[in-house]
């Protein structure tokens, strides 16, 4: 296919031009901070409106963003929501302007209503759908504003809207490039019925969500023109510029403030979606002075599924750590990236071809969440601002889609939002992780309620807590994931898919001696008993997945495999386990204040093998007092273990290299080994 | 003059060398990586994960993909770092810091002027 892509490469803002500074010297007093919180505010309203407007699971936790550019297309800020869709919306718009404006069969005029969900055009993958609308005042184009959200069901080879069989983007559904579907501030009907045609399987859903963007991106629209019309046009050219140069500047300093250096992570991860096999990703982190530069040479190729991103995706990933972290309390515009280079090799699996597949864009760009967590880590703790060097929370993107009809009878398909929204925070230097902290793609998003998650969708919650032992051990521990087990109910058959990875081998990767988290299998219990067990009040049902697996008190066919899970119809009384992982944690497990693991220990955060295994802890089996000076021996013993275990590098390099994983484990991974 | 970089290691400015920041062990140039003044021990992730149930899937990742990799101080036996790498794959040359720069941040320039960028 024919694209012009260079419009995906635009994540900088445009040169600032003379007229636009001199506005800047309009603003006087506080008139900027003013100015810049309202329209923070005005973002936030169009945000909970949408919120209150649409219906998928996605959309009502949170997984959206309403933004404000300029005329130019470039970011001035967001109201999240994930970063994603607010450095994804800029490319999207720049393309608009190029392409349609002054093309008479299209144009851009006031009213005009602009959507897509192709990420070949900047998106992130089809199923986050964009609607953007222009903002003119007095006749002149003024601003864009543009609201975004995750919608599961695209009308793709599997339900679900990422579908893991998919092996290029033919099989991904509707893709729609940057196109007007409204006018006169009205969406057009016929448009909205070949959506709901394209993605059949819930053709309510996909129109209720699309109003409910153009609803959000329109109550900007109007708070908007009343601003300019209150505070004039340069006013607000003014606020914007600030806003941009500000953040520009002011990541240009802090960065001139840490160490000169290289930093290098690399990452793995088992599987592409249609099949098994070992994928790494591999950062270099240079800064010197004022400019970093992020080189992601030495990723594995372009998989033959679904799990590839484009440059630009990859690129809005690294966008969660920087503007969730050294950046946080700029305005969230574009100017971030002036000082920051990507390097991201074409034909990567972060940088695919645009035929690619790429409807897993957000679970292989987990890969590049955690190398940037980690070499910017590493460069902000060297620099003394260790207060925000964290281990890297638990970004495996737990995602199960359900799909179906209702038990009110209405076609839906969405996200399971629990499991998504509750992996384990990454531990800091002086304290743990947070327990089901949230979800990396969009740090605002919530974890429904069972009741809540009962009342819309067919199915119940056997259990859901916290996992035990899925957190990442250490001096300080990383956030414990989640276990939940889901029985269909009140319907004969729905279809559940898994899209997470990492039953064999762990997306993320250690921290200053901290491990990351364990892995998990996909389990599921065909033709069970649970239903009447329940009805019978049987009293040993399992109240985690260990218990379920473990015990087996439910009878059924037991499958135990590794995800991904391909989208498979389960009956009524059919049983899926779902999980999420835990946070990384920070430094040596033989520094952990003992006290602290019988904590963990007592609220079922850890395992006694853990606690007697992993941080060598002795205690009382019966009471679970701590013997301080067995400990403290035990402890030493281990130190001294090491010590006469370890080999010199040399020694170790010698028999460490003549190593290899097998071919079949290769198939996918690129020329072995790479870069290091 | 040591300068802390990570959680276990320091680096002496004036003899240029990394350090353990717990016991004070010198262990290698700072001009390289740190990883090769350190004890190294191949791990089978299994000790560290305890398989639930029978089978390659387990609830532990499979060493036939993966291994722990950890790095200890010869001087203490703290664990400095750790790596989950595929057994055989280089090891990572993590941190390669500008030693000048650093040295011009703590120790100051020739004129004797820190720059005292870090504080």
């Amino acid at each position: 296919m024919t694209l012009e892509t260079t419009f995906t490469e635009r994540l900088k803002p445009e040169p600032l031009e003379p007229h636009e500074l001199k506005c800047i010297e309009l603003l006087k007093g506080v008139d900027y901070e003013l100015a810049q919180e309202k329209l923070n505010l005005i973002l936030e309203e169009g945000k909970e409106i949408m919120i209150q407007s649409g219906v998928s699971s996605m959309l009502r936790s949170g997984d959206i963003a309403v933004g404000l550019y300029t005329a130019k297309g470039d970011l001035v800020t967001t109201a999240c929501g994930s970063y994603l869709y607010a450095v994804c919306g800029q490319p999207q718009i720049k393309y608009i302007l190029h392409k349609w404006k002054n093309q008479p069969t299209v144009g851009i005029r006031p009213g005009d209503i602009f959507f897509a969900n192709d990420a070949v055009f900047g998106g992130v993958h089809n199923a986050d759908q964009f609607v953007f609308m222009p903002i003119f005042y007095q006749g002149s184009l003024t601003a864009w504003a543009t609201a975004a959200c995750h919608q599961p069901e695209t009308g793709a080879c599997d339900p679900g809207g990422m579908p893991i069989k998919a092996l290029s983007r033919y099989d991904e559904g509707m893709k729609i490039s940057p196109m007007k579907i409204g006018e006169g501030y009205l969406l057009k009907d016929d448009i909205l019925e070949m959506m709901a045609n394209m993605v059949s399987r819930t053709p309510q859903m996909q129109i209720f969500d699309v109003r409910a963007r153009m609803i959000g991106c329109d109550k900007v629209r109007l708070r908007i023109e009343e601003f300019v019309k209150e505070k004039g046009i340069d006013f607000l050219t003014g606020v914007f510029t600030k806003m941009i140069k500000s953040s520009a500047e002011e990541v240009r300093r802090r960065i001139s403030t840490w160490i000169d250096g290289t930093f290098r992570a690399v990452v793995f991860t088992d599987n592409i979606g249609v099949d098994a096999g070992l994928v790494r990703s591999f950062c270099t982190l240079t800064k010197k002075k004022d400019q970093l530069i992020l080189d992601f040479s030495g990723t594995s190729p372009e998989t033959p599924g679904p799990y590839n991103s484009f440059k630009h995706t990859t690129i809005a990933h690294n966008a969660i750590y920087l503007y969730g972290f050294p950046f946080h309390d700029l305005p969230l515009s574009a100017g971030i990236w002036e000082p920051i280079d990507t390097i991201v090799p074409l034909g990567s699996c972060l940088n695919a071809n645009p035929e690619a597949a790429v409807g897993n864009s957000v679970l292989i760009c987990s890969l590049s969440m955690c190398l940037i967590h980690i070499v910017m880590s590493k460069i902000l703790f060297a620099s003394k601002k260790k207060t925000i060097a964290t281990s890297p929370f638990g970004n495996n993107g737990d995602a199960f889609v359900m799909s179906g009809t209702n038990q009110m009878g209405i076609p839906f398909s969405d996200l399971l939002a629990y499991p998504l929204n509750t992996e384990g925070g990454g531990a800091r230097y002086d304290r743990d992780g947070v327990d089901a902290w949230g979800f990396p793609w969009c740090p605002w998003g919530k974890g429904p309620d069972v009741e809540e998650e009962e009342e819309d969708k067919p199915h119940l919650h056997l259990f859901q807590k916290l996992l035990k032992d899925s957190c990442g051990h250490g001096k300080f521990r990383g956030g414990a994931g989640i276990t939940v087990a889901w029985v269909v109910q009140n319907v004969a058959k729905v279809v559940y898919q898994s899209n997470m990875r990492s039953s064999r081998v762990q997306v993320l990767q250690s921290f200053f001696g901290g491990y990351p988290p364990s892995v998990h299998p996909a389990i599921q219990i065909r033709n069970s008993d649970v239903m009447k067990k329940m009805k019978n009040g049987y009293p040993n049902l399992p109240t985690d997945v260990y218990e379920l697996i473990k015990n087996r008190e439910i009878s059924g066919d037991y499958y135990v495999g590794a995800n991904p899970l391909e989208s498979q119809t389960f009956s009524e009384g059919d049983i899926l386990v779902g999980c999420s992982h835990g946070g990384v944690g920070f430094g040596d497990v033989l520094e952990r204040d003992p006290e602290a693991v019988m904590k963990d220990l007592r609220q079922e955060i850890i395992s006694e093998w853990v606690a007697q295994n992993v941080y060598f802890v002795v205690y009382d089996p019966q009471t679970w007092q701590i013997d301080d000076e067995n400990t403290r021996k035990r402890r030493e013993s281990a130190r001294r273990q090491r010590i006469e275990k370890g080999k010199t590098y040399t020694a170790f390099m010698k028999e460490w290299t003549r190593q290899k994983p097998s071919l079949e484990i290769l198939k996918y991974y690129g020329d072995w080994p790479g870069e290091s | 003059m040591r300068v802390k970089v990570t959680e276990y290691l320091d680096i002496d400015l004036k003899k240029e060398l990394w350090c353990c920041s717990r016991c004070g062990k010198e262990l290698y140039s700072a001009r390289d990586n740190y990883k090769k003044g350190c004890l190294i021990q191949d791990r089978d992730p299994r000790e560290i994960y305890a398989p639930v149930i029978e089978g390659p899937i387990n609830f532990a990742p499979d060493p036939s993909w993966i291994r722990i990799v950890e790095f200890y101080c010869p001087g203490c036996g703290t664990m400095i770092e750790n790596e989950f790498l595929p057994p055989g794959h280089p090891i990572t040359y993590d941190i390669e810091l500008d030693i000048e720069h650093l040295k011009q941040i703590h120790l100051g320039k020739a004129d004797g002027n820190k720059t005292n960028k870090l504080d």
